[in-house]
């Protein structure tokens, strides 16, 4: 069985500090780390591989200026790991929804695609659906686990008041939600050699021209970036202050003027 | 100048000295341990004369100069830094307080109670936004009738847990005023203990003020008068907790350097060695400039002169040569230094208080400072 | 000259990050109040491959070299220094005797559960009449056919109380002294004989174990002896070498904790009007700190680019030693300092901080050691040999 796990990157949250009153994201420092849902899928995935001897191919979401978190999953635990080679490509999830399926298509098929069912910086979450309807496979979304029985994958989905259990079958594209499991940590001696490219692991990790995937003609994004933005500030509220009972009455006050207009 | 402790200074001395090291040395290690400041501890320091020690006769206190309290102070934190902290902020900041301040009313009340150690005092200044600028305290007082009404939250109080009347800093109509509120007084709730890197026999609490009514007549001096108390206060504080400064560093050379004759490394005892004589000698010249800045500014008091920058120097100065000089002293025990069963690591956490307790060390210096530009005419402001 | 970190560093930066983040940052504060020696945790960072860190991959171990080490020890004392006291004393002591002297067959059956994390390690050298004085030892080794009978005892010996694996220092001919009379041995500690008298209660690094230990008849068996009989006393002073370099990196840990709790508190906390970033005291302070912690940093990097490339660098292990522990003292007592009260309280990690840093400059050789190595090191250069 093969797995691909789809996967991006983020500014590592803990080395930023988001100034609201500034406009400004200050990068204390600049590392990127998987994204949080992404990391999970590629948890699932190795889990199911446990469970069922698979093999985890990791494909990345975007265009990557280096192959860092490539190698991140490989020192997790990823058997194989491509990386999209070619000068600056632009692509939003449209166009690597192409290029995701003529490399799965390369690789020689497979029965499971997993990624992260949402970003943590651009809140994106349409590449699973659209991964699905371009391979027309069935797709289960915000998954909090998976497994592969018999054929099929089952799925645990939150459903309003709980959880419910949900199978499609193989091949199938799910996608997992950030938090829902806790991903392991990279394997000690894997890490020291994919970044020292030596040993084995040194061969997991493949470029592919994406020219040779796809036409270049296809590489046109339908959505372009303009610029980003703080939300608008919330309102400020009002501090209240006096005796207990003033309080509640000038709260409850402003609650109904609040209410009313 | 006469540099010599009188005679009956020097009794004092003697004194304070034989019961610090009978009654109180063999309990410190335990109290820190148990962070408690048991009744009977203070019961016998009352019992010497220590809760009353600067107050009057009439009132049962011991009517000590300030140079034989700087030498009580000295001899207790010898033995135990915590317990000359409680019985400093006890006389020094609240029961000199109502001495200076009080009515005669008011005085009657409370002294005699606080010499005897029936009533502990506790001096509720800081706050959780006024700590080195505590003059930007927030605590209300609103008159109503012949009662005041006091609302707000103190930190940091010295002896929150144990105290029986508490003087309160607060914000009225004419400034800021001091307040003399009893422990049981409604509104008043001593909460969180902090949990405290040295000192710990000794308990600093939060104290929450609520509706908190006290009649008119608790008030300490007059309306918008508190600053000048407390800052006074602060000042005699500071040269007590020098003193306990001196204390433990005088102490600590003690330990250390018996310690160091005894301990053999090398086939000698490490007494021989450069290295460990270099740390007791700079220890021991350190807490001597400190011991003579200490009595100067306790008998500067005595002559009825402001110490204001004494006090600010002193306290600077004492916070360092305390952290120095247990730290050199660790160091000469090397890893027993660092075990709590031996006195050494006890003294050194204790130590430490001293740059934050009583105003920390850089608003000393900048008080200092202050003086020093104040004397050519150009105004610092902290 | 290049002074980036190789890409396989910061990665290894990045992973211990996040295992700090996870197993060791939310036990910090409680094992120290409440003295307990985190060993679960012990298990989990060893699980991650990164107790073996320095070791190679033969033995279980990473293979990312000292400088893996030393970032290692940098990212777990910036959040607990009792875990990093405990992760050091098994790697950078305790196993590390092995890894340096250790044969092939004491490798494989010694190091390399070590490596793995499955087991723990002590190094056992300091007794109550030998501190700084280390060839002062007494406990006595005696040859008995096939084996060495141990008699004598331990003091201070972190992990003591719960390794699996020791080395113990013993005095194998008394006529000799250190040279030729003192020898190492690996013992395991469920052997008979083998006794935890004590646990210390000390006033930092709470959440480690510093045991006294009793030796009564240990047999140790003669293929467990570590080197050669009467070198023990020259192998152990390697591994010292080691531990002292990592203790730097430690205290780069120590600082840079310092450091950030400073800033983060002295550009919220306000006072007089102002922040306290504002006050050149609290900036001049900050200043310092930061000077002495890129110092440090500058120091102990290139002494392990030293140790990773087969240069000698003893002279500099003792020289990262002695400045790294004054630099997070001195850092994190003003870091305190900046905190007001609340750099008192044991809310505040300052106050954890403040207590551990002070055994820096006391153990694995204190300041006066580290300058006498120093010294003795600059005058043999001149032809001239100290005495201590
Ligand atoms: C053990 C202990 C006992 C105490 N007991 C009492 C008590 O009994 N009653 C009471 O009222 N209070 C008490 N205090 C409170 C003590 O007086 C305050 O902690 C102290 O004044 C410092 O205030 P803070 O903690 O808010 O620190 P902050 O004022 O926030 O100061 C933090 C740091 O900033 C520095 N700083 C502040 N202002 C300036 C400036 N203008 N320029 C340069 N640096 C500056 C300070 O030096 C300090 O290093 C006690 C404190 C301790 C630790
Ligand atoms: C928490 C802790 C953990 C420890 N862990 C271990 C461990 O895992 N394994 C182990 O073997 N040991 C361990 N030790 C022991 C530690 O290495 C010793 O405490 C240290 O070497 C100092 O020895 P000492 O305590 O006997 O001090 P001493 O040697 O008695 O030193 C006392 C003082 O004298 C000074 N001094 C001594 N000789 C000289 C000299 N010739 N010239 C100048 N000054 C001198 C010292 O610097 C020190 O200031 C640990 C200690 C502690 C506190």
């Amino acid at each position: 069985m093969r797995i691909i796990v789809i996967l991006g990157r983020v500014l590592d949250p803990a080395g930023i500090t988001i100034n609201q009153r500034a406009g400004r994201i200050f990068v204390n420092r600049e590392e990127y780390v998987i994204q949080p849902a992404d990391r999970c899928a590629l948890e699932v995935a190795l889990r199911i591989k446990d469970a069922t001897a698979a093999e985890v191919v990791v494909l990345p979401r975007g265009p990557l200026p280096d192959d860092d978190i490539l190698r991140q999953a490989l020192a997790i635990g990823a058997d194989r790991a491509v990386y999209f080679t070619r000068e600056r490509f632009k692509a939003d999830e449209a166009v690597m929804v192409r290029l995701l399926e003529a490399a799965i298509d390369r690789l020689g098929g497979a029965d499971l695609v997993l990624t992260g069912a949402t970003t943590l910086d651009s809140g994106q979450g349409q590449l699973g659906p659209r991964m699905a309807a371009a391979l027309d496979w069935p797709q289960i979304l915000d998954a909090w686990q998976a497994e592969v029985v018999d054929g099929a994958v089952q799925a645990v989905r939150q459903d309003g008041t709980g959880y419910v259990t949900v199978e499609a079958a193989l091949p199938a594209v799910v996608t997992v939600v950030p938090g829902a499991v806790k991903p392991r940590y990279p394997d000690g001696v894997r890490l020291v050699n994919i970044y020292k490219n030596v040993g084995e692991i040194a061969a997991a990790l493949e470029r592919w021209e994406v020219t040779d995937l796809v036409g270049v003609d296809m590489l046109v994004p339908l959505v372009e970036r303009r610029g980003q933005d703080f939300p608008p500030p919330r309102e400020r509220g009002v501090r209240l202050s006096g005796a207990p009972d003033e309080v509640a009455v000038a709260a409850a006050q402003a609650l109904q003027k609040r209410m009313n207009g | 100048m006469e540099f010599a402790l009188n005679e009956e200074q020097r009794m004092f001395q003697n004194m304070f000295r034989d019961f610090a090291a009978k009654d109180i040395a063999p309990h410190a290690e335990e109290i820190d341990h148990e962070e408690t400041m048991p009744a009977s501890i203070l019961s016998k320091a009352a019992n010497q004369g220590f809760l009353g020690a600067t107050l009057p006769e009439e009132v049962f206190g011991a009517a000590l100069d300030g140079v034989s309290y700087a030498l009580m102070i000295e001899e207790v934190a010898r033995a135990c830094v915590s317990l000359s902290v409680v019985t400093a902020a006890h006389v020094s900041m609240v029961a000199m307080s109502i001495l200076e301040a009080g009515s005669d009313a008011q005085k009657a009340e409370w002294l005699e109670a606080m010499s005897a150690g029936e009533v502990i005092g506790a001096f509720a200044l800081t706050e959780p936004d006024a700590g080195s600028d505590a003059q930007s305290l927030q605590t209300r007082a609103v008159v109503d009738g012949d009662e005041v009404v006091l609302g707000g939250v103190k930190t940091w109080v010295t002896n929150g847990g144990i105290a029986g009347l508490f003087l309160v800093f607060a914000r009225g109509a004419e400034g800021i005023d001091a307040y003399l509120v009893p422990q049981d007084t409604p509104g008043l709730t001593v909460g969180y203990r902090e949990p405290t890197l040295g000192l710990r026999s000794a308990s600093f609490n939060t104290v929450y003020l609520e509706g908190c009514r006290v009649p008119l007549t608790n008030r300490l001096g007059q309306a918008g008068g508190g600053w000048d108390i407390a800052r006074r206060a602060q000042d005699r504080m500071a040269v007590a907790l020098a003193a306990a400064g001196l204390g433990v560093a005088t102490d600590a050379i003690a330990v250390a350097s018996k310690y160091a004759t005894e301990r053999i490394q090398f086939d000698v005892a490490i007494a021989h060695k450069q290295a460990i004589q270099e740390f007791v000698a700079n220890a021991y010249i350190e807490t001597e400039a400190l011991r003579y800045l200490v009595y100067r500014a306790a008998w500067l008091s005595d002559q009825g002169q402001s110490v204001s920058v004494e006090a600010s120097t002193v306290k600077a100065f004492a916070a360092r040569v305390a952290r120095n000089v247990t730290n050199m002293m660790v160091q000469v025990m090397g890893g027993y230094g660092f075990m709590e069963d031996y006195p050494m690591a006890r003294k050194y956490r204790d130590a430490r208080s001293l740059g934050i307790i009583g105003g920390p060390t850089e608003v000393h210096q900048l008080r200092v400072a202050q003086k020093i530009f104040a004397d050519l005419d150009v105004e610092i402001k902290l | 000259m290049d002074f980036t970190l190789s890409p396989e560093h910061q990665a290894l930066r990045r992973m211990i990050r996040e295992v700090v983040q996870n197993e060791v940052a939310p036990l910090a504060a409680e094992i120290d109040r409440h003295h307990i020696v985190p060993i679960e945790t012990m298990r989990k960072i060893g699980a991650t491959g990164l107790l073996g860190v320095c070791f190679p991959q033969k033995y279980g171990g990473m293979g990312a070299g000292e400088m893996g080490y030393c970032i290692l020890m940098e990212e777990v004392n910036k959040v607990c220094t009792s875990t990093g006291t405990n992760v050091g004393a098994h790697i950078g002591i305790g196993a590390m005797a092995i890894y340096l002297d250790g044969n092939e067959e004491q490798k494989r059956k010694y190091l390399t559960p070590l490596a793995r994390g499955e087991k723990f390690a002590a190094f056992g050298l300091t007794e109550s009449g030998a501190g700084s004085d280390a060839a002062a030892i007494r406990t006595r080794a005696v040859r008995e056919g096939d084996s060495w009978i141990l008699d004598g005892g331990k003091v201070f010996i972190t992990n003591g109380g719960y390794a699996d694996t020791i080395t113990i220092l013993a005095v194998t001919d008394p006529t000799l002294g250190a040279r030729g009379g003192i020898t190492a041995f690996i013992a395991e500690t469920d052997w008979k004989g083998f006794k935890v008298a004590r646990e210390e209660d000390k006033m930092g690094i709470r959440g480690t174990s510093t045991a006294e230990l009793v030796f009564e008849e240990l047999r140790v068996p003669h293929e467990n002896v570590l080197g050669k009989v009467g070198e023990g006393f020259i192998i152990f002073m390697k591994s010292l070498d080691m531990g002292r370099l990592t203790l730097g990196a430690a205290c780069i840990g120590g600082s840079e904790m310092a450091v950030d709790s400073a800033v983060r508190w002295a550009k919220t906390r306000q006072q007089y009007g102002e922040e306290l970033a504002h006050k050149q005291s609290v900036q001049w302070k900050i200043a310092n700190m930061a000077t002495e912690l890129e110092a440090l940093r500058s120091l102990v990097y290139r002494t392990a680019w030293l140790v990773d490339t087969g240069q000698p660098f003893s002279q500099l292990a003792a020289m990262c030693k002695l400045y790294g522990s004054e630099v997070a003292s001195r850092a994190i007592d003003m870091a305190l300092q900046i905190h007001g009260g609340l750099g008192f309280t044991r809310d505040f990690p300052l106050e954890r901080g403040f207590r551990d840093a002070r055994i820096g400059e006391i153990y694995e050789g204190t300041s006066e050691v580290q300058k006498i190595v120093i010294a003795n090191n600059i005058f043999r250069e001149h032809g001239v040999r100290v005495r201590p």
